[in-house]
Parts: C-alpha cells; sequence; structure tokens
C-alpha cells in the first residue's frame, strides 16, 4: 500500500457525520436524531484506490471555541493532532449555521473537504444549492451526499484522495475590517517570532486571541511573549471584537449563500406543526407522560408470549438434562446453577430488545430533543437545564453510555450533578427484577407497579439533583439552549439494527459475567461451611444456611432484616453489584428454580416470599450501588473517587431507607404481608 | 383560503375530542373501581394510565378546536397530531391484542374462556376514525410530514 492518511470528519452536531462514518468504515457506531450523540473520537479504517485512510469520526461541535467536554475533543484532535484531511460535514438543509464552522476551519489552515449532506432532504424542500459555485467562492471542493443511505461516499473518498495529493496551503480567505486585520497582524508578528506557538496557525491563533477564547488566552499565558500580547489585547475592549468578528463571518457567509441557493422560509413545516403541539405549555408533558407509557406498554405487555416460549424452552431443557446427567454434583451444576440461572436472566430478552427498540424510536425521530425542551421548565426549577434530561432518558437504556453523555453539559457542576443522579434511572439490566417480582405478586396491577418504579427513580433523581443544588453543589443555572432537530420517520431498519446490537450485549452478558455469577453462586451454595462435615453438593447442604454462601449471607443478613430480606436475598443483591440482572439469577439458583415444577415467579408467589418483602426489594434493587460497569464510568467521567464513593453511599443509603419505610410502614399497617 | 377546509378539521376535531376525552375518563372511572357498566357494552376496561391517555389525545383535538375557532389557523396542527397520537395509540393496543393471542396458543392454559374480544380497546376502534381522517386528508401529508398550505 502506497500511502496511509488520517481523516477526520468534523462538523456541527446532528449533521450526519457518524452515517458517513459508517458508510465509509462499515462500522456500526451510534447514530441518532439529536445533537450530541458521539462524545468521543472513534476511528476506523477504509481502503480507498490504495491509499489507507485512518478516518476519525468526531463529536459535533458549533464553533472551534469549544465549551463542553466532547466540543473540546473535537477541537482538540483538528488542532493538536493535525489530521492529513479535515471533511467538514454539512447539513445543507441549514447551511448558514454550518458554514460558520466552515469558516474557522478556513482559517485554521486545515485542509478542507466539505461533504454536503443531507442532499436528499435538500432537494425535498425544494432548494437548489449550486456546489460549483460554492466550491468556487470557498475554494474547497463541494461533495453531495446522503449519510443514511451511503449515496455519494464514494465520490467523497476519491475528492478526499485528490485533495491529500495536492500541496498547495489554502486558508486566510476571510477579510475583517481595517482594525481588526491591524490588531491581527500585530499579533501574528508576535506569535511567529516565538516558538512557543509554533504548533499553531498565527493568523487563527491572533483571531482567536482577539474573541477572546478563554482556552487559547490560557495557553498564551503560558508562554514568554505573553506580556506583548497582554499589551496589545488591553487596547482594545474584548466584547465588541468578538461580535464584529462573528458578524462580519456570518455577513460573508450571507452574501455567498445569496449566490449559491435560493432559499425559500415563511412556511410552516411539518415539523414545526408537531412543535407547536408537543411543545405546548400545557399539553407537551401530559403527552410526553402519554408516550412514555405507550412505549412502556408494548415493552412490558407484548413481550408476554415471547417470555413464555423462553420459559417453556428453559424448563423443557432442565429436564432433559437432569434426566440425562446421572453425575449428582454435574446435573445440579447444569440444572440448579446453570439453567436455573442463566434462564431466569434470559427470559427477559424479549423485555430488552423492546426497550431498545422503542429507545431507538424515540432517537431517531428527534423527539427526544423535545423532551428536554418541555422538562426545561421543571428541570430549571432544580436548577439544572433541559439538557441535563437527555441523559435521564438515555439511562432508560443503559446508565453507561448515559453517563458518557452529560458531556455534552457544558457546567461542569451540572454535569457532575447529573452524573450522579443518572444511576437512579431504572436501567435495562433492573427491568428482570421488576417483571420477576411484580409478575409473581401484582399480577393484573404489575404494568401500575413497575411503572410507579421507573417514576420513582425519575422522581429521585430530580430531588437529589435538586438536594445536591441548593448544598453541596450550588451554582447558577445557565441559559438553555438546544437545537430541535428535524422530525424524521424512523426507519425499521436503524430500530433493527440498533435492538439487535443491544440483544447481542444482553446474550454476551448472559454468556459470560452472569453465567460466572450464578456459576460462583451455586459452588459457594454448595460447599459445606468448613467442619460441618457436610458433601459437596449434596440435598442437605446446597442452598442450606450450612453452605459457605449461606454462612456468607447470615453474616450480613442484620444489615438487611429490618428490610424484611433473609440471607437469600442478601446474597442475591450482593452479587448483583457485578450486574443486575445477576440479582434474578442468584435467585433463581437459590430457590430451587431448577428442580421445582414452578418457575421462579411461581415459587415466589406460591410463598417463598411476601409481597411486601417483594415490593421493598425492588425499590432497594432501583437506587442501591449501581453494577460494576457503572461505578467504572462514575470514577471515569468524575475523575474522582470522592464523588464515586460519594454516589455509592448516598444510593446505597437512600434505598436503605425507603426500602425500610416501605416494610415497616407495610407490615404495621398489615398491608400486601 | 378556503373555509370549508378548515371547517372539517374542526368538526372532526370536536368529535374526536369528545369522545376520546369520554373514553379516557371512563378507563380512569372503571380503575378507580367503581362500575360504569360500559364495560361490558364499549369494551372499556380499569385502566387508569391507558385512560389517562387517551383523555390527554382528546385535549390535544380539542385544544386545537378552541385555537381554530379563535382563527388561528396554526390549530389545525393540533387536530393533525392528534390524529398522530391516536394511531399511534391504536397500533400499541393492536400489538397488545396480538400478544395476547399468541400467547393464547403458547399458553393455553391460563387463557381458557378467554376471547379475542377482550383485548378490544375503545383505543382501537376510536382510532379507526382518525385513520379515516387521515386517508381522506392525505393530500395533504407530504414527504415532509405534514404541511399547510397558508402562512401563518
Ligand atoms: N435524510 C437524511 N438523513 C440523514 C442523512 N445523514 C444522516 N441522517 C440522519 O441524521 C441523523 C443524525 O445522524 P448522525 O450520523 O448521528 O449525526 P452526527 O453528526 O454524528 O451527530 P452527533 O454525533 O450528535 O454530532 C440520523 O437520524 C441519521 O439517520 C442524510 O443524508 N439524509
Ligand atoms: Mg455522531
Amino acid at each position: 500500500m502506497a500511502e496511509k492518511i488520517i481523516v477526520a470528519l468534523a462538523g456541527n452536531p446532528n449533521v450526519g457525520k457518524t452515517s458517513i462514518f459508517n458508510a465509509i468504515t462499515g462500522s456500526k457506531q451510534h447514530v441518532g436524531n439529536w445533537p450530541g450523540v458521539t462524545v468521543e473520537k472513534k476511528m476506523g479504517k477504509r481502503v480507498h484506490s490504495d491509499v489507507e485512510m485512518e478516518v476519525v469520526d468526531l463529536p459535533g461541535t458549533y464553533s472551534l471555541t469549544a465549551y463542553s467536554l466532547d466540543e473540546i475533543v473535537a477541537r482538540d484532535f483538528i488542532i493538536e493532532e493535525k489530521p492529513d484531511i479535515v471533511v467538514q460535514v454539512v447539513d445543507g438543509t441549514n447551511l448558514e449555521r454550518n458554514l460558520y464552522l466552515t469558516t474557522q476551519l478556513m482559517e485554521l489552515g486545515v485542509k478542507l473537504v466539505i461533504a454536503l449532506n443531507m442532499s436528499d432532504l435538500v432537494l425535498s424542500k425544494g432548494v437548489h444549492i449550486d456546489e460549483a459555485k460554492m466550491q468556487e467562492y470557498l475554494e474547497v471542493p463541494v461533495v453531495s451526499t446522503i449519510g443514511s443511505t451511503g449515496n455519494g461516499i464514494h465520490g467523497l473518498l476519491d475528492t478526499i484522495i485528490e485533495r491529500s495529493s495536492d500541496k498547495r496551503v489554502y486558508g486566510n480567505t476571510f477579510d475583517y475590517e481595517e482594525d481588526i486585520e491591524v490588531r491581527a497582524e500585530e499579533l501574528e508578528m508576535i506569535l511567529e517570532k516565538d516558538p512557543y506557538f509554533a504548533h499553531y496557525p498565527s493568523r487563527w491563533f491572533s483571531l482567536k486571541l482577539l474573541e477572546g477564547d478563554e482556552n487559547i488566552l490560557r495557553k498564551a499565558r503560558g508562554s514568554e511573549s505573553y506580556p506583548k500580547i497582554k499589551n496589545v489585547l488591553d487596547n482594545l475592549d474584548p466584547d465588541s471584537f468578538e461580535s464584529r468578528i462573528a458578524d462580519q463571518r456570518y455577513g460573508t457567509i450571507q452574501f455567498m449563500l445569496r449566490q449559491v441557493c435560493d432559499i425559500n422560509t415563511s412556511h410552516l413545516s411539518g415539523s414545526d406543526m408537531v412543535d407547536r403541539v408537543v411543545t405546548n405549555k400545557y399539553l407537551g408533558i401530559p403527552i410526553f407522560l402519554s408516550l412514555m407509557w405507550a412505549a412502556f406498554e408494548v415493552t412490558f405487555t407484548f413481550a408476554t408470549p415471547f417470555m413464555n416460549m423462553i420459559d417453556i424452552f428453559f424448563a423443557w431443557l432442565g429436564e432433559v438434562t437432569v434426566s440425562l446427567i446421572s453425575t449428582d454434583w454435574l446435573s445440579s451444576l447444569i440444572g440448579e446453577g446453570i439453567i436455573a440461572g442463566v434462564g431466569s436472566v434470559l427470559i427477559f430478552l424479549p423485555n430488552i430488545l423492546l426497550l431498545f427498540f422503542m429507545l431507538s424510536i424515540m432517537e431517531d425521530s428527534g423527539y427526544i430533543s423535545r423532551a428536554a425542551f418541555i422538562m426545561d421548565r421543571v428541570m430549571s426549577r432544580i436548577g439544572l437545564h433541559g439538557k441535563s434530561f437527555i441523559p435521564l432518558i438515555m439511562g432508560f437504556g443503559c446508565n453507561v453510555p448515559a453517563i458518557m453523555a452529560t458531556r455534552t453539559i457544558e457546567d461542569s457542576r451540572d454535569r457532575l450533578i447529573t452524573i450522579l443522579v443518572t444511576p437512579f434511572i431504572s436501567c435495562g439490566a433492573r427491568l428482570p427484577v421488576y417483571v420477576l417480582l411484580a409478575g409473581a405478586f401484582f399480577g393484573r396491577d404489575a404494568g401500575v407497579v413497575i411503572f410507579s418504579l421507573y417514576a420513582l427513580g425519575i422522581l429521585v433523581a430530580l430531588l437529589s439533583a435538586k438536594l445536591m443544588r441548593g448544598t453541596v453543589l450550588r451554582g447558577e443555572d445557565a441559559p438553555f439552549i438546544m437545537e430541535l432537530p428535524e422530525y424524521r420517520i424512523p426507519t425499521l431498519r436503524s430500530g433493527i439494527i440498533h435492538m439487535w446490537e443491544r440483544g447481542k450485549i444482553y446474550l454476551k452478558k448472559a454468556g459470560g459475567i452472569i453465567l460466572l455469577g450464578v456459576v460462583g453462586v451455586w459452588l459457594l451454595a454448595s460447599i459445606p461451611v468448613p467442619g460441618s462435615g457436610g458433601q459437596f453438593a449434596s440435598g442437605d447442604i446446597y442452598g442450606t444456611t450450612s453452605s459457605l454462601l449461606g454462612a456468607i449471607g447470615m453474616l450480613i443478613e442484620p444489615l438487611v432484616a429490618p428490610l424484611g430480606f433473609d440471607w437469600r436475598i442478601a446474597v442475591a443483591l450482593l452479587f448483583g453489584v457485578v450486574a443486575k440482572e445477576i440479582v434474578v439469577g442468584s435467585m433463581g439458583v437459590l430457590y430451587g428454580a431448577g428442580t421445582n415444577e414452578e418457575n421462579l415467579a411461581g415459587i415466589l408467589a406460591a410463598g417463598a416470599m411476601s409481597p411486601l418483602v417483594g415490593l421493598g426489594l425492588m425499590v432497594f434493587v432501583l437506587l442501591y450501588v449501581p453494577c460494576f460497569a457503572c461505578i467504572g464510568v462514575i470514577k471515569r467521567e468524575t475523575g474522582s473517587w470522592k464523588w464515586t464513593l460519594f454516589q455509592l453511599f448516598y444510593g446505597t443509603g437512600l434505598a436503605w431507607g425507603l426500602a425500610f419505610l416501605v416494610y415497616q410502614t407495610g407490615s404495621r399497617i398489615g398491608l400486601l404481608s | 383560503m378556503n373555509y370549508s377546509y378548515q371547517k372539517k378539521e374542526a368538526l372532526f376535531a370536536a368529535l374526536a375530542g369528545v369522545l376520546y376525552v369520554i373514553s379516557g375518563t371512563l378507563h380512569i372511572v372503571e380503575g378507580l373501581g367503581a362500575d360504569t357498566g360500559f364495560a361490558a357494552l364499549l369494551f372499556v376496561q380499569a385502566d387508569i394510565l391507558g385512560g389517562f391517555c387517551l383523555a390527554v389525545i382528546g385535549m390535544v383535538f380539542l385544544y386545537g378546536l378552541l385555537e381554530m375557532r379563535r382563527g388561528i389557523k396554526a390549530g389545525m396542527s393540533f387536530a393533525y397530531v392528534g390524529i398522530l397520537l391516536s394511531i399511534i395509540f391504536m397500533a400499541v393496543y393492536l400489538l397488545i391484542m396480538g400478544g395476547n393471542l399468541l400467547d393464547s396458543f403458547i399458553v393455553p392454559g391460563d387463557y381458557e374462556g378467554w376471547n379475542i374480544m377482550e383485548s378490544l380497546r375503545p383505543g382501537i376502534y376510536l382510532g379507526l376514525l382518525s385513520l379515516m381522517a387521515a386517508f381522506s386528508w392525505k393530500g395533504r401529508f407530504s414527504s415532509n410530514g405534514i404541511s399547510v398550505r397558508e402562512e401563518v
């Protein structure tokens, strides 16, 4: 192979960068119709015409003045890593705002190619964009693409290669008013003499200094020539410079747009009409709740027949294996351990698939941004803004990407609060616990009980946020700016891909960590307490307090006894820290779901646990320590063990308190016992 | 602009609005334990949250009616979105109905004496009304979603 080049995909949020990245590299990175889907850089490879390309998908950014963490990732990659080619993906239906970034990329002097994306939508809106003129005007190659179908990707790759072998340097195309130019030149002279700045294009750097960009100023402060720079900057009014520079960029863009395309406005589009209704002051929140309920109904009720099928399969499998294997301990391991444990978890695969299908519809349609917008009023009472609501919704799927999604939140305290309360949102892994327990104890009202648990999770998250905002993490609430992307009809294909990806993760988890967990539980439940003289995996040891597990359970039982939990539940909760599904898996092992006629729900309903304890247990599982993966990501994103531990103790304390309340009041007034 | 164009929407919004609010309320009343006597006749089941959703759809229609009566043309948006929502809910109830049917084959023991009509809900047959409206107004739903010709 002759050459290797690095190609970065940059652009505003939600313009289709990841779609194009997926089309180029054949990956399946997450795509969604809302700004802020991608929050870290992702790499991929593609060979085209004998050139090896390393393609980098970046988070969206409105300008090269970075405010939030995801924007900083994008900007740093472009500036510090100096990719050979930067492809700016541009949303053709929103040229004016997108070209603002173009001006900055050009000033930066990068080798630019513009992918004029969403060209299908441009066409259907009846707008015509003259690519040739645009190319001529900007002196940058422009290629039309449709990211979601992969149209135009070939042409884009050809252009990238052509551009990368072109040695000319472009940039510096925009002229500003006289006094700005004078200052910029003064600064450029200073910068060029100082090797400290050799890394940065001096024209761009000096304009950024004039705009008063915090990040750039901080960098400049580290240099020896800073006094000279300060001298120039002290003699001007930074605010006026900033707005004048921006105005002139927009002026140039508008001038160009008038020649390049015919824009028709003043038309109430479908999106606008829907938004008038769903963001209505009175109806917005009720509509949001109704849609959540609809998604919820599908996730739980529609899944029932499929769950029953899996249940029947595992019951059959259990019988067959037990009858085939004559070695006692082996048959116990497979029947009572693996099949009962993993089977109890796999039953919930249909729920998981449907849950992620629903979330994908929500993301692809663009409604998720509206949800954030509607909730902004509620959120601002708490002292956060609507943006913090998006991670909370994502959290219904899995808390880990949800915590990552907080990177789009600019204010670091807002972000920290959001990270700390996201684990209270009930994720897909906790759902098996509810379906199991609510199904066993609440029959027809199971749906209402589960919905209430989800609501409780949100309530606890919001109240905790308010509490933190009022005490340890005080701060101002910032104005809320959020782009509302146009609605799109979600495609079945993207829903199924999403569902399939998550389904695979669930299956892998069931075959990996959950299997390991239940085998561990089985093993500990089979080993007799040293000195007791019992036999490994024998009937009078297995799953009793004479087993090692039983001994551990008895040791921690006093901690949870006030909640009505026995040692089995205590052990299940302990192992559930690894992954929440293991709570169900270990209960399957410990309550003998493998040997019994009934499945786990049947055993519990028949009296192995009281409904009141079941309710308390659901509340506890909702709020206590998040899983390992989640703890890991909290640590990484907060960068602090202190806050991670705070989350763990706070959550577990709350879980204990609420479960205590449920059990004690319930048993006092004789409810559900 | 054509006056009858608006009038049809207003009429539909009034009708659908009232029907949805009533059936939503009946669901809620049943859910609170009262027997309205409509359960057998109109397939209204005890379902507080489902009833809330139907009532919300009804309110969307009625809100649109209110705006249209006040001469705000964009009030039509509410009629269109109401139609959209009621079709979504019809789809949800149909899915559940299909799920029940499938389940009755898988675990027949749990479904003795059950027949499919027990899964019929107002959300389904009222949805038909919206579906009809959507079809007869199809011309106004462009590829960009829903569009209106007049300016606001
Ligand atoms: N109609 C149409 N839709 C597109 C096109 N390209 C992308 N999309 C859709 O636009 C939405 C945004 O796409 P993404 O690829 O996630 O955008 P992104 O730029 O990576 O977004 P962030 O990561 O949030 O900055 C998705 O719903 C895509 O399916 C296109 O050319 N035409
Ligand atoms: Mg992306």
